[in-house]
Protein backbone atom coordinates (compact mmCIF):
# COMPACT_ATOMS: atom_id res chain seq x y z
CA UNK A 1 0.00 0.00 0.00
CA UNK A 2 1.48 3.43 -0.97
CA UNK A 3 1.72 5.82 1.75
CA UNK A 4 -0.06 9.16 1.87
CA UNK A 5 2.97 10.59 0.74
CA UNK A 6 3.23 9.17 -2.72
CA UNK A 7 -0.51 9.73 -3.25
CA UNK A 8 0.12 12.64 -2.95
CA UNK A 9 2.97 13.23 -5.56
CA UNK A 10 0.78 11.32 -7.47
CA UNK A 11 -1.43 14.27 -7.71
CA UNK A 12 1.22 16.99 -8.93
CA UNK A 13 2.61 14.14 -11.20
CA UNK A 14 -1.11 13.33 -12.88
CA UNK A 15 -1.82 16.74 -13.55
CA UNK A 16 2.00 16.76 -15.35
CA UNK A 17 1.24 14.05 -17.65
CA UNK A 18 -2.26 15.51 -18.73
CA UNK A 19 -0.70 18.68 -19.26
CA UNK A 20 1.18 16.84 -21.90
CA UNK A 21 -1.39 15.12 -23.43
CA UNK A 22 -3.77 18.44 -24.04
CA UNK A 23 -0.12 20.35 -25.33
CA UNK A 24 1.42 17.90 -27.58
CA UNK A 25 -1.29 15.15 -27.65
CA UNK A 26 1.24 12.67 -25.81
CA UNK A 27 0.32 9.15 -26.63
CA UNK A 28 2.71 8.03 -24.40
CA UNK A 29 1.48 10.42 -21.38
CA UNK A 30 -1.98 9.33 -22.20
CA UNK A 31 -1.43 5.75 -21.57
CA UNK A 32 0.25 6.46 -18.31
CA UNK A 33 -2.68 7.60 -17.18
CA UNK A 34 -4.85 4.92 -18.86
CA UNK A 35 -2.61 2.23 -17.19
CA UNK A 36 -2.99 3.70 -13.75
CA UNK A 37 -6.55 5.12 -13.53
CA UNK A 38 -8.95 2.79 -16.01
CA UNK A 39 -9.24 -0.07 -13.38
CA UNK A 40 -10.02 2.51 -10.78
CA UNK A 41 -12.62 4.08 -13.14
CA UNK A 42 -14.06 0.37 -13.86
CA UNK A 43 -13.79 -0.46 -10.33
CA UNK A 44 -15.91 2.78 -9.84
CA UNK A 45 -18.61 2.41 -12.32
CA UNK A 46 -18.91 -1.59 -11.08
CA UNK A 47 -20.03 -0.02 -7.71
CA UNK A 48 -22.34 1.88 -8.86
CA UNK A 49 -24.12 -1.18 -10.49
CA UNK A 50 -22.87 -2.03 -14.07
CA UNK A 51 -22.33 -5.29 -14.74
CA UNK A 52 -18.57 -6.13 -15.39
CA UNK A 53 -19.12 -5.89 -19.48
CA UNK A 54 -20.84 -2.23 -19.49
CA UNK A 55 -18.39 -0.63 -16.43
CA UNK A 56 -15.62 -2.23 -19.14
CA UNK A 57 -17.26 -0.06 -22.07
CA UNK A 58 -17.55 2.99 -19.96
CA UNK A 59 -14.71 3.02 -18.66
CA UNK A 60 -12.91 2.90 -22.05
CA UNK A 61 -15.27 5.71 -22.92
CA UNK A 62 -14.58 7.38 -20.56
CA UNK A 63 -10.51 7.32 -20.79
CA UNK A 64 -11.43 8.52 -24.63
CA UNK A 65 -12.93 11.31 -23.77
CA UNK A 66 -10.27 12.65 -21.66
CA UNK A 67 -8.53 12.44 -24.92
CA UNK A 68 -10.57 13.81 -27.10
CA UNK A 69 -11.48 16.87 -24.47
CA UNK A 70 -7.65 17.31 -23.08
CA UNK A 71 -7.44 20.62 -24.46
CA UNK A 72 -10.42 21.86 -22.38
CA UNK A 73 -8.16 20.60 -19.45
CA UNK A 74 -6.87 23.15 -16.94
CA UNK A 75 -4.69 22.33 -14.52
CA UNK A 76 -5.49 25.25 -12.06
CA UNK A 77 -9.51 24.52 -12.14
CA UNK A 78 -9.38 20.63 -11.34
CA UNK A 79 -6.91 17.80 -10.64
CA UNK A 80 -6.84 14.80 -13.07
CA UNK A 81 -8.72 12.56 -10.86
CA UNK A 82 -11.60 15.12 -10.04
CA UNK A 83 -11.68 15.62 -13.93
CA UNK A 84 -12.18 11.94 -14.62
CA UNK A 85 -14.63 10.83 -11.51
CA UNK A 86 -17.08 14.10 -13.07
CA UNK A 87 -17.03 12.29 -16.93
CA UNK A 88 -17.52 8.71 -15.36
CA UNK A 89 -20.19 9.70 -12.89
CA UNK A 90 -22.02 11.72 -16.00
CA UNK A 91 -21.30 8.47 -18.50
CA UNK A 92 -23.11 6.53 -16.30
CA UNK A 93 -25.98 9.05 -15.12
CA UNK A 94 -26.36 9.84 -18.96
CA UNK A 95 -25.99 5.78 -20.39
CA UNK A 96 -27.19 3.24 -17.61
CA UNK A 97 -29.72 5.88 -15.51
CA UNK A 98 -30.93 7.21 -18.79
CA UNK A 99 -31.33 10.53 -17.23
CA UNK A 100 -31.20 12.78 -20.32
CA UNK A 101 -31.75 16.24 -18.12
CA UNK A 102 -28.21 15.49 -16.22
CA UNK A 103 -25.83 16.58 -18.71
CA UNK A 104 -27.23 19.40 -20.34
CA UNK A 105 -27.42 20.53 -16.42
CA UNK A 106 -24.06 19.78 -15.64
CA UNK A 107 -23.01 21.96 -18.58
CA UNK A 108 -24.89 24.83 -17.79
CA UNK A 109 -23.63 24.97 -14.47
CA UNK A 110 -19.99 24.57 -15.76
CA UNK A 111 -21.11 27.62 -18.05
CA UNK A 112 -21.27 29.58 -14.95
CA UNK A 113 -17.89 29.74 -13.92
CA UNK A 114 -15.40 30.12 -16.41
CA UNK A 115 -11.87 30.62 -15.68
CA UNK A 116 -11.35 34.41 -16.00
CA UNK A 117 -13.95 34.89 -13.50
CA UNK A 118 -13.36 32.74 -11.00
CA UNK A 119 -11.51 34.20 -8.31
CA UNK A 120 -9.10 32.51 -5.83
CA UNK A 121 -8.31 29.35 -8.12
CA UNK A 122 -9.71 25.77 -6.31
CA UNK A 123 -6.39 24.68 -7.49
CA UNK A 124 -5.67 21.25 -6.26
CA UNK A 125 -2.08 21.94 -4.74
CA UNK A 126 -0.30 19.17 -3.56
CA UNK A 127 -0.84 20.55 0.23
CA UNK A 128 -4.15 21.06 -0.54
CA UNK A 129 -4.16 17.28 -1.79
CA UNK A 130 -2.17 15.87 1.30
CA UNK A 131 -4.66 17.68 3.69
CA UNK A 132 -8.28 16.35 2.28
CA UNK A 133 -6.23 12.84 1.88
CA UNK A 134 -5.71 13.34 5.42
CA UNK A 135 -9.02 14.13 6.53
CA UNK A 136 -10.60 11.48 4.64
CA UNK A 137 -8.96 8.71 6.38
CA UNK A 138 -9.52 10.23 9.80
CA UNK A 139 -12.94 10.84 9.29
CA UNK A 140 -15.28 8.70 12.20
CA UNK A 141 -15.95 5.30 11.16
CA UNK A 142 -19.52 6.24 10.27
CA UNK A 143 -19.21 9.38 8.83
CA UNK A 144 -17.20 7.41 6.41
CA UNK A 145 -19.60 4.98 5.87
CA UNK A 146 -21.96 7.55 4.66
CA UNK A 147 -19.30 9.59 2.51
CA UNK A 148 -18.86 5.81 1.03
CA UNK A 149 -22.36 5.07 0.35
CA UNK A 150 -22.74 8.35 -1.44
CA UNK A 151 -19.84 8.44 -3.57
CA UNK A 152 -19.35 4.48 -4.62
CA UNK A 153 -22.97 3.33 -4.34
CA UNK A 154 -24.88 6.79 -5.04
CA UNK A 155 -27.90 5.99 -2.43
CA UNK A 156 -30.10 8.81 -1.80
CA UNK A 157 -30.10 9.54 2.28
CA UNK A 158 -33.28 8.01 2.71
CA UNK A 159 -31.38 4.72 0.85
CA UNK A 160 -28.48 5.32 3.44
CA UNK A 161 -31.22 5.86 6.64
CA UNK A 162 -33.83 2.63 5.51
CA UNK A 163 -30.51 0.46 5.10
CA UNK A 164 -28.90 1.14 8.17
CA UNK A 165 -31.47 2.14 10.79
CA UNK A 166 -30.69 5.38 10.76
CA UNK A 167 -33.14 8.65 11.28
CA UNK A 168 -33.24 10.49 8.04
CA UNK A 169 -32.30 13.78 10.07
CA UNK A 170 -29.43 12.10 11.27
CA UNK A 171 -27.75 11.02 8.00
CA UNK A 172 -28.29 14.36 6.88
CA UNK A 173 -26.56 15.82 9.69
CA UNK A 174 -23.47 12.92 9.75
CA UNK A 175 -22.96 13.52 5.79
CA UNK A 176 -23.12 17.25 6.96
CA UNK A 177 -20.19 17.02 9.31
CA UNK A 178 -18.56 14.83 7.44
CA UNK A 179 -18.32 17.60 4.51
CA UNK A 180 -17.28 20.67 6.61
CA UNK A 181 -14.72 18.60 8.43
CA UNK A 182 -13.27 17.27 4.90
CA UNK A 183 -13.61 21.22 3.63
CA UNK A 184 -11.64 23.00 6.74
CA UNK A 185 -8.99 24.41 5.85
CA UNK A 186 -9.31 23.50 2.19
CA UNK A 187 -11.29 25.72 0.96
CA UNK A 188 -10.03 29.87 0.05
CA UNK A 189 -7.66 28.70 1.98
CA UNK A 190 -4.90 29.45 -0.57
CA UNK B 1 -29.90 38.31 -5.76
CA UNK B 2 -27.60 36.81 -3.73
CA UNK B 3 -29.22 33.78 -1.84
CA UNK B 4 -29.44 33.48 2.03
CA UNK B 5 -31.13 30.46 2.59
CA UNK B 6 -28.43 27.74 1.08
CA UNK B 7 -28.79 23.83 0.09
CA UNK B 8 -27.82 21.32 3.16
CA UNK B 9 -24.26 20.19 2.54
CA UNK B 10 -25.54 16.52 2.75
CA UNK B 11 -27.64 17.23 -0.69
CA UNK B 12 -24.72 19.00 -2.54
CA UNK B 13 -22.59 15.58 -1.52
CA UNK B 14 -25.58 13.60 -2.92
CA UNK B 15 -25.70 16.05 -5.65
CA UNK B 16 -21.69 15.72 -6.35
CA UNK B 17 -22.32 11.72 -6.13
CA UNK B 18 -25.27 11.51 -8.63
CA UNK B 19 -27.39 9.93 -5.69
CA UNK B 20 -30.14 12.43 -6.41
CA UNK B 21 -33.41 12.02 -8.20
CA UNK B 22 -33.65 13.40 -11.01
CA UNK B 23 -36.48 15.53 -9.90
CA UNK B 24 -34.29 16.15 -6.41
CA UNK B 25 -31.12 17.30 -9.00
CA UNK B 26 -33.50 19.78 -10.91
CA UNK B 27 -34.24 21.44 -8.03
CA UNK B 28 -30.86 21.45 -6.45
CA UNK B 29 -29.60 22.93 -9.74
CA UNK B 30 -31.89 25.75 -9.96
CA UNK B 31 -30.78 26.88 -6.62
CA UNK B 32 -26.93 25.96 -8.02
CA UNK B 33 -27.21 28.70 -11.09
CA UNK B 34 -28.44 30.99 -8.53
CA UNK B 35 -25.75 30.49 -5.80
CA UNK B 36 -22.05 30.72 -6.51
CA UNK B 37 -21.69 29.63 -2.67
CA UNK B 38 -22.98 26.48 -3.44
CA UNK B 39 -21.57 26.33 -6.70
CA UNK B 40 -17.69 26.68 -4.71
CA UNK B 41 -19.42 23.69 -2.40
CA UNK B 42 -20.21 21.44 -5.03
CA UNK B 43 -16.58 21.93 -6.71
CA UNK B 44 -15.77 20.47 -3.57
CA UNK B 45 -17.71 18.34 -2.97
CA UNK B 46 -16.66 16.43 -6.62
CA UNK B 47 -12.55 17.00 -5.22
CA UNK B 48 -13.71 14.47 -2.58
CA UNK B 49 -15.21 11.93 -5.30
CA UNK B 50 -12.33 13.05 -7.29
CA UNK B 51 -10.24 11.69 -4.51
CA UNK B 52 -11.84 8.83 -3.54
CA UNK B 53 -11.97 7.59 -7.12
CA UNK B 54 -8.10 7.56 -7.11
CA UNK B 55 -7.63 6.13 -3.71
CA UNK B 56 -9.10 2.56 -4.81
CA UNK B 57 -6.92 -0.35 -4.77
CA UNK B 58 -8.34 -1.63 -8.23
CA UNK B 59 -7.62 -5.63 -8.84
CA UNK B 60 -5.51 -6.33 -11.73
CA UNK B 61 -7.23 -7.37 -14.59
CA UNK B 62 -5.69 -10.76 -15.95
CA UNK B 63 -2.64 -9.81 -18.89
CA UNK B 64 -4.61 -11.03 -21.78
CA UNK B 65 -7.28 -8.88 -21.53
CA UNK B 66 -5.32 -5.96 -20.32
CA UNK B 67 -3.38 -6.14 -23.25
CA UNK B 68 -6.73 -6.22 -25.58
CA UNK B 69 -8.29 -3.02 -23.88
CA UNK B 70 -5.02 -1.41 -24.47
CA UNK B 71 -4.69 -1.99 -27.95
CA UNK B 72 -8.35 -1.16 -28.54
CA UNK B 73 -7.83 2.17 -26.58
CA UNK B 74 -4.81 2.81 -28.70
CA UNK B 75 -6.54 2.30 -32.05
CA UNK B 76 -9.01 4.81 -31.41
CA UNK B 77 -6.92 6.96 -30.40
CA UNK B 78 -6.40 7.53 -34.38
CA UNK B 79 -9.68 6.98 -35.12
CA UNK B 80 -11.02 9.72 -32.63
CA UNK B 81 -9.17 12.47 -33.06
CA UNK B 82 -11.09 13.75 -35.86
CA UNK B 83 -14.63 13.34 -34.44
CA UNK B 84 -13.62 15.92 -31.18
CA UNK B 85 -16.68 17.94 -31.52
CA UNK B 86 -19.64 15.13 -30.80
CA UNK B 87 -20.53 15.31 -27.82
CA UNK B 88 -20.51 18.91 -27.01
CA UNK B 89 -23.67 19.55 -28.62
CA UNK B 90 -24.96 22.79 -26.33
CA UNK B 91 -28.47 21.93 -24.48
CA UNK B 92 -30.45 23.47 -26.97
CA UNK B 93 -33.76 25.57 -26.35
CA UNK B 94 -34.87 27.45 -29.75
CA UNK B 95 -37.92 29.07 -28.27
CA UNK B 96 -36.22 30.95 -25.78
CA UNK B 97 -32.94 32.84 -25.38
CA UNK B 98 -31.14 33.52 -22.77
CA UNK B 99 -31.50 36.27 -20.44
CA UNK B 100 -34.90 36.45 -21.81
CA UNK B 101 -36.93 37.00 -18.82
CA UNK B 102 -40.00 34.51 -19.95
CA UNK B 103 -37.62 31.81 -19.78
CA UNK B 104 -37.84 29.02 -16.72
CA UNK B 105 -34.86 28.14 -15.32
CA UNK B 106 -32.97 26.08 -17.56
CA UNK B 107 -33.30 22.63 -14.91
CA UNK B 108 -36.90 22.98 -15.24
CA UNK B 109 -38.05 23.19 -18.53
CA UNK B 110 -37.52 19.15 -19.18
CA UNK B 111 -41.00 18.77 -16.82
CA UNK B 112 -42.72 22.09 -17.20
CA UNK B 113 -41.58 23.88 -20.57
CA UNK B 114 -39.35 26.79 -21.95
CA UNK B 115 -41.38 29.42 -21.08
CA UNK B 116 -43.41 30.90 -17.90
CA UNK B 117 -46.51 32.10 -20.50
CA UNK B 118 -46.80 28.48 -21.27
CA UNK B 119 -47.85 27.52 -17.84
CA UNK B 120 -50.99 25.68 -17.40
CA UNK B 121 -52.08 26.23 -14.10
CA UNK B 122 -54.54 24.41 -12.08
CA UNK B 123 -56.39 25.64 -9.45
CA UNK B 124 -56.03 23.01 -6.20
CA UNK B 125 -57.01 25.08 -3.15
CA UNK B 126 -58.36 29.07 -2.34
CA UNK B 127 -55.27 31.18 -3.43
CA UNK B 128 -53.16 27.98 -4.35
CA UNK B 129 -52.76 26.97 -7.82
CA UNK B 130 -50.08 23.94 -9.04
CA UNK B 131 -48.27 22.43 -12.11
CA UNK B 132 -47.27 18.30 -11.02
CA UNK B 133 -44.78 17.02 -13.36
CA UNK B 134 -45.71 14.40 -15.33
CA UNK B 135 -42.79 11.50 -15.93
CA UNK B 136 -41.13 11.84 -13.50
CA UNK B 137 -38.70 8.46 -11.79
CA UNK B 138 -41.11 8.39 -8.60
CA UNK B 139 -40.30 11.35 -6.72
CA UNK B 140 -42.87 14.74 -6.64
CA UNK B 141 -42.19 17.52 -8.47
CA UNK B 142 -44.39 20.61 -7.95
CA UNK B 143 -44.59 24.59 -9.18
CA UNK B 144 -46.79 26.22 -6.77
CA UNK B 145 -48.24 29.29 -6.90
CA UNK B 146 -49.57 30.73 -3.96
CA UNK B 147 -51.37 34.43 -3.40
CA UNK B 148 -49.85 37.03 -1.42
CA UNK B 149 -50.47 37.16 2.29
CA UNK B 150 -51.87 33.81 2.59
CA UNK B 151 -50.89 31.20 5.79
CA UNK B 152 -50.65 27.44 4.21
CA UNK B 153 -51.20 24.84 6.70
CA UNK B 154 -48.60 23.41 8.98
CA UNK B 155 -47.21 20.46 7.54
CA UNK B 156 -44.45 18.08 8.29
CA UNK B 157 -42.35 15.51 6.05
CA UNK B 158 -41.99 11.94 5.46
CA UNK B 159 -38.44 12.00 4.00
CA UNK B 160 -37.14 15.50 2.54
CA UNK B 161 -38.68 18.53 0.48
CA UNK B 162 -36.37 21.00 -1.41
CA UNK B 163 -38.15 24.23 -2.55
CA UNK B 164 -36.72 26.41 -4.65
CA UNK B 165 -38.20 30.20 -4.19
CA UNK B 166 -38.17 31.64 -8.20
CA UNK B 167 -40.98 34.61 -7.62
CA UNK B 168 -42.54 36.41 -4.26
CA UNK B 169 -41.31 35.42 -0.90
CA UNK B 170 -43.00 33.56 2.28
CA UNK B 171 -42.03 33.77 5.75
CA UNK B 172 -42.03 30.79 8.42
CA UNK B 173 -40.22 29.70 11.67
CA UNK B 174 -36.98 29.35 9.40
CA UNK B 175 -36.93 32.82 7.89
CA UNK B 176 -37.36 34.97 5.28
CA UNK B 177 -37.39 33.36 1.88
CA UNK B 178 -37.03 35.15 -1.32
CA UNK B 179 -36.24 34.32 -5.12
CA UNK B 180 -32.63 32.51 -5.16
CA UNK B 181 -33.75 30.84 -1.25
CA UNK B 182 -33.59 26.90 -0.89
CA UNK B 183 -35.68 25.54 1.91
CA UNK B 184 -33.73 22.02 2.13
CA UNK B 185 -35.93 20.40 4.93
CA UNK B 186 -36.56 16.93 6.13
CA UNK B 187 -38.92 14.99 8.15
CA UNK B 188 -38.04 16.88 11.56
CA UNK B 189 -39.00 19.96 10.53
CA UNK B 190 -42.74 21.07 10.55
CA UNK B 191 -43.72 24.69 9.08
CA UNK B 192 -46.27 26.83 8.31
CA UNK B 193 -45.00 29.31 5.69
CA UNK B 194 -47.15 33.16 5.09
CA UNK B 195 -46.47 34.28 1.96
CA UNK B 196 -45.78 37.80 1.70
CA UNK B 197 -48.16 40.54 0.79
CA UNK B 198 -47.38 41.83 -2.99
CA UNK B 199 -47.12 39.33 -5.22
CA UNK B 200 -48.08 35.70 -5.69
CA UNK B 201 -45.21 33.49 -4.42
CA UNK B 202 -44.20 30.96 -6.79
CA UNK B 203 -41.45 27.67 -6.13
CA UNK B 204 -40.62 25.07 -7.59
CA UNK B 205 -40.66 21.69 -4.64
CA UNK B 206 -39.29 18.20 -4.78
CA UNK B 207 -40.65 15.66 -2.44
CA UNK B 208 -39.69 11.69 -1.57
CA UNK B 209 -42.61 11.03 0.54
CA UNK B 210 -46.24 12.86 0.92
CA UNK B 211 -46.62 15.13 3.13
CA UNK B 212 -48.52 15.22 6.08
CA UNK B 213 -50.80 17.94 7.12
CA UNK B 214 -52.00 17.27 10.75
CA UNK B 215 -56.05 17.68 11.52
CA UNK B 216 -58.83 18.00 10.15
CA UNK B 217 -57.37 19.98 7.33
CA UNK B 218 -55.26 17.58 6.29
CA UNK B 219 -58.02 15.32 5.52
CA UNK B 220 -59.95 18.28 3.50
CA UNK B 221 -56.60 18.68 1.59
CA UNK B 222 -55.16 16.00 1.14
CA UNK B 223 -57.00 14.54 -1.62
CA UNK B 224 -57.37 17.99 -3.00
CA UNK B 225 -53.68 18.51 -3.55
CA UNK B 226 -53.91 14.99 -4.56
CA UNK B 227 -49.81 14.67 -2.52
Amino acid sequence: MSSIETHAKDAGYWAGQMVAVSCTRDRDSFMRIYDHFAPRVQLYLKGLGSPEAVAEELTQEALLRLWQRAELYDAARSGLSTWLFRIARNLHIDRVRREPQWVPVQDALERLDEPEDAGPSPAESYAEHVDLRNRIEQLPATQARLIRMSYFEAKSHQEIADELGMPLGTVKSCLRRAFLRLQLGVRRGA
Amino acid sequence: MTPRHHLNEATLVSFAAGALSPEMTAVAATHLEACRDCRDNLAHAERIGGLLLGQQQAAELDAAKRGRLRREMLDRLDESTQSRHDGTIQARSPDVSPGDPDGLPQPLRAYFGPTWSALRWRWVAPGVHMIRAAHTSGDTLLLLKIAPGKSMPVHSHQGTELTQILQGAYDDALGHFSPGDAADLDNETEHQPITAPGAPCICVAAMDAPLRFPGWLARKLQPLVGL
